[in-house]
């Protein structure tokens, strides 16, 4: 094998805001034609690094080499001239536009110099679609398509200011499954035809699918470079953590035997205002000492499922029992006096309040149960020791009782939640998205929190769009599809490939 | 206790400064126009504090003021952008003087309380409304309380001038209360009101009330996220809704006792915007109880000291609303670190 042509060259990079450093020390070979991912966990810099690439920030030191020239690159538009294109983790389209405007916006093509040239663009666009074989409507506003479609506007976008490299911050984040599968096809296509690819992920599972090389940074530095083909997912995690990763799951454990069901549902239906059913005769049963995931799409009624159980939305028809009572009418506190621990999806809309304190959030609920009050009121005194056990328990990095919580990141946030609902020791414990934008590291943590909850013989409904999450830690795995609950699989009879097709109602096709 | 003096000096840094740095702007302006800047200065500051009178007149100014601070707190830390202190302030005053003039039978024990619980309850129901307006129908608060403020002075100004209009008096003016219910004054201020020792009360109660129980940490979750609030187990309407109550509630009996206290009869044009500048007191405090006192009592004396120095110097007593405006400024500039500090 010749040597291999390398594109980008990266050596010694660091860059710092104000005193904290952001990258220590970052070398990155990127040969021309490969797909190499970036993978880290949050808050390792690998944005940060994608970003001195887009030209958005100017490293404090070291060197980039583009094409054997070394280059700075002072700001986006000198990235895009240099063969740079950038897709961010979140979109820049304009929705009320086609998508061949949004492709060509800025740069229409004109007549006369004045004249935008509508009838030229949508055919170039329809060239450039073509071209990569995307699947798009020149001429839909971009509101109408779908998450994935929408990315591959983004990507097009870039592709047509004739990038070579192209950059993908975390482009799996906002996609489900299905959409992953495809963007993971597109980008081969895109290999084939020569392009060079980054891919920034901390998803394990698509560094192994997509990657032919894979760099790893830890706190600022790149810590290794190794062809995909050789190394195993524990290895990666490894190198990202820092430490051996202990990728917790259900998998291959003994026999279990489950208690009594803690919660019934019996064809429980709720339709929204306009009349359209959210749920729609879903029942299950969940057992004391049980892990019942359930999986889907995100937006096929496990948010209104949530809700339901927890007493926040009415339901229409059926029932929802905890043990042999009929909860179906009761207010959520009574539903936590039966026994309920809700740690609902968004930990920033339901969650926390942001500008309250980690004390006070870490308590709202556990005020009486705790023995934080003396004479009516607060003592000041036992809510900041208690939140501060609380602190060092669930290993909320960062906080002191009176931080306000907003101030904490994702995966500290969600420790707080969970720390919160799971001081009252719950018999049902309700958990949805539970690592949603989380690291390795704090994922590990949520993920053995939940089985100690099982272990000790509580009902846990986890509701999550992960896969390999639900695949890790279920006993059973109910699939839903618009607003029905498909199936509900053993374990073992359940594989990606049956769950994949229940998730998309049971169709072939992807949705 | 060391710790909690050093918080309470981390609190009041930011707000302190402004007005520092607000009274050294002022002054250069004031030296400006004035040959006498030093003379303007002090009786803007201290006149206020000449003579026992002028230091009662300077409490009675305070005492409405800071109950409207209090119900805006209130109201604001559940969420409510409440702008109806001015109506809830003249149901409160005109309902007590109503029930007082009707009631002048009744012995002064009874009617006393009566009275003052009526103005109280009558400023409640005026805060009630928007409160169920916004959690059950989502009707925008700031446009209800703004014109419900319109309604009430209009309805008072008919009852001033039809129903309860002392015809023997110039101007929309009702009868007198019945001296034996008049609010008694201050020890050692002959002409103060006890009024204040109410407010600086309930401003004590009220910062327990909101930072020291679970319900005052319910309304507050409900105040900065009430979805939290609700998946919380927390009934986040209600308390809304209560916030709403209590925060009219102090505003009425801020005229209540104005009533009773200082007027000793309903007057239409009583408040110089008490509910506006009380707002202004509560935003300045960063929406807390005891700041709320403080930075009342600082309106207070402004607001006095300005007529003062217009009756010794040439300077306009508009000036203050000048100073109060930079003071603003200067505050919200501020604002967003200070908030961040927190």
């Amino acid at each position: 094998m010749s040597v291999p042509d390398i594109i980008l060259s990266l050596a010694a990079i660091a860059k710092s805001f104000g005193d904290k450093a952001a990258l220590s020390h970052v070398d990155l070979d990127v040969r021309r034609g490969e797909v190499h991912v970036i993978c880290g966990e949050n808050g390792a810099g690998k944005s940060t690094l994608m970003n001195i690439l887009a030209g958005i920030h100017q490293p404090n030191a070291g060197s980039i080499v583009l094409n054997g020239k070394t280059v700075t690159i002072a700001d986006p538009i000198a990235a895009s001239r240099l063969g740079i294109g950038m897709v961010h983790q979140h979109f820049t389209l304009v929705p009320s536009m086609t998508v061949a405007e949004n492709l060509f916006l800025g740069r229409q093509p004109r007549r006369l110099g004045i004249f935008s040239d509508r009838r030229q663009m949508v055919e170039r666009a329809r060239e450039l679609i073509a071209r990569y074989n995307f699947h798009l409507d020149p001429e839909a506003p971009v509101r109408t398509l779908s998450v994935g479609q929408r990315q591959r506007v983004e990507i097009l976008k870039a592709l047509a200011f004739d990038a070579d490299l192209l950059i993908l911050d975390e482009p799996t984040a906002v996609l489900t499954p299905p959409e992953v599968d495809e963007l993971i096809g597109v980008v081969d296509g895109l290999r084939a035809r020569g392009r060079t690819i980054l891919f920034i992920t901390h998803k394990l599972r698509e560094v192994k699918a997509v990657s032919d090389r894979v760099t790893v940074i830890r706190h600022g530095r790149s810590i290794s470079t190794r062809n995909t083909a050789d190394v195993t997912e524990a290895d990666i995690a490894r190198d990202m953590v820092g430490r051996e990763v202990f990728l917790v799951g259900r998998k291959g454990n003994a026999q279990r035997s489950f208690g009594a069901p803690v919660l019934t549902l019996d064809s429980v239906s709720m339709t929204n205002h306009s009349g359209r059913r959210l749920l729609d005769r879903v029942s299950l049963e969940v057992r004391a000492g049980e892990v019942l995931g359930i999986a889907g799409v995100d937006g096929n009624g496990q948010t209104e499922l949530a809700e339901a159980i927890a007493g926040l939305m009415p339901v229409q028809a059926g029932k929802v029992r905890f043990g042999d009572r009929d909860l179906t009418e009761a207010t959520l506190s009574e539903r936590q006096q039966a026994g309920l621990g809700f740690v609902p999806e968004d930990r920033l809309d339901r969650g926390l309040s942001v500008t309250m304190s980690v004390a006070e959030n870490v308590a709202a609920t556990n005020y009486g149960r705790a023995g934080l009050l003396s004479g009516g009121l607060i003592n000041r005194h036992k809510l900041d020791s208690f939140a501060g056990e609380k602190i060092k328990e669930f290993d909320v990095r960062g906080a002191r009782p009176s931080t306000q919580a907003g101030w904490l990141s994702g995966g500290n946030m969600q420790k707080l939640v969970i720390a919160r609902e799971l001081e009252r020791d719950p018999s049902l414990l309700l958990i949805c998205q539970p690592t949603r934008g989380l690291d390795i590291g704090a994922s590990e943590f949520v993920h053995a929190r939940i089985l100690q909850a099982a272990d000790r013989g509580r009902a846990v409904l986890l509701i999550s769009s992960e896969l390999s999450e639900i695949f890790a830690l279920s006993d059973r795995i109910g699939v839903m599809y618009s607003g029905r609950m498909m199936r509900v699989l053993d374990r073992a009879e359940a594989d990606e490939e049956t769950v994949g097709y229940l998730m998309n109602g049971g169709s072939k096709e992807a949705a | 206790m060391a710790p909690a003096l050093a918080n309470f000096a981390r609190v009041i840094r930011a707000p302190l400064a402004a007005i520092l740095l607000t009274l050294a702007l002022g002054f250069l302006l004031v030296a400006s126009i004035t040959d006498e800047p030093v003379r303007a200065y002090r009786d803007l500051l201290l006149a206020n504090f000449d003579s026992l009178s002028n230091f009662a007149l300077f409490l009675n100014r305070a005492t409405p003021l800071t109950l409207i601070a209090l119900g805006v707190v209130f109201s604001f830390r559940a969420g409510i952008f409440n702008v109806g202190g001015e109506g809830q302030l003249y149901a409160g005053a005109v309902t007590a003087t109503v029930v007082a003039i009707a009631g002048a039978s009744l012995p002064a024990f009874v009617l006393m309380p009566l009275a003052i619980l009526a103005g109280l309850l009558a400023g409640a129901v005026v805060g009630w409304i928007p409160g169920v307006l916004k959690v059950r129908l989502a009707v925008d608060e700031v446009v209800t309380t703004l014109m419900l403020n319109i309604i009430i002075l209009l309805i008072t100004s008919w009852l001033a001038n039809q129903v309860i209009r002392d015809t023997t008096a110039y101007g929309a003016v009702s009868w007198m209360v019945p001296s034996s219910i008049w609010l008694p004054p201050l020890p050692f201020v002959p002409r103060a009101t006890s009024g204040f020792l109410v407010a600086v009360v309930l401003a004590i109660v009220s910062w327990l009330v909101l930072f020291r129980t679970q319900w005052g940490a319910e309304v507050r979750a409900a105040g900065t996220n009430l979805r939290f609030a609700e998946a919380t187990g927390v009934p986040a309407a209600r308390r809304v809704i209560s916030a709403m109550v209590i925060a009219g509630g102090l505003a009425g009996l801020a005229g209540a006792l104005y009533v009773l206290g200082v007027g000793h009869r309903f007057e239409q044009n009583f408040s110089p915007s008490y509910g506006l500048v009380g707002l202004t007191c509560a935003l300045l405090a960063r929406v807390h109880p005891i700041g709320s006192l403080a930075t009342a009592l600082f309106y207070a004396m402004m607001l006095n000291g300005a007529a003062y120095m217009q009756i010794s110097t040439d300077v306009p007593r508009s000036l203050v609303n000048l100073l109060t405006g930079l003071l603003v400024l200067l505050m919200t500039a501020r604002l967003r670190r200070a908030a961040q500090a927190t």
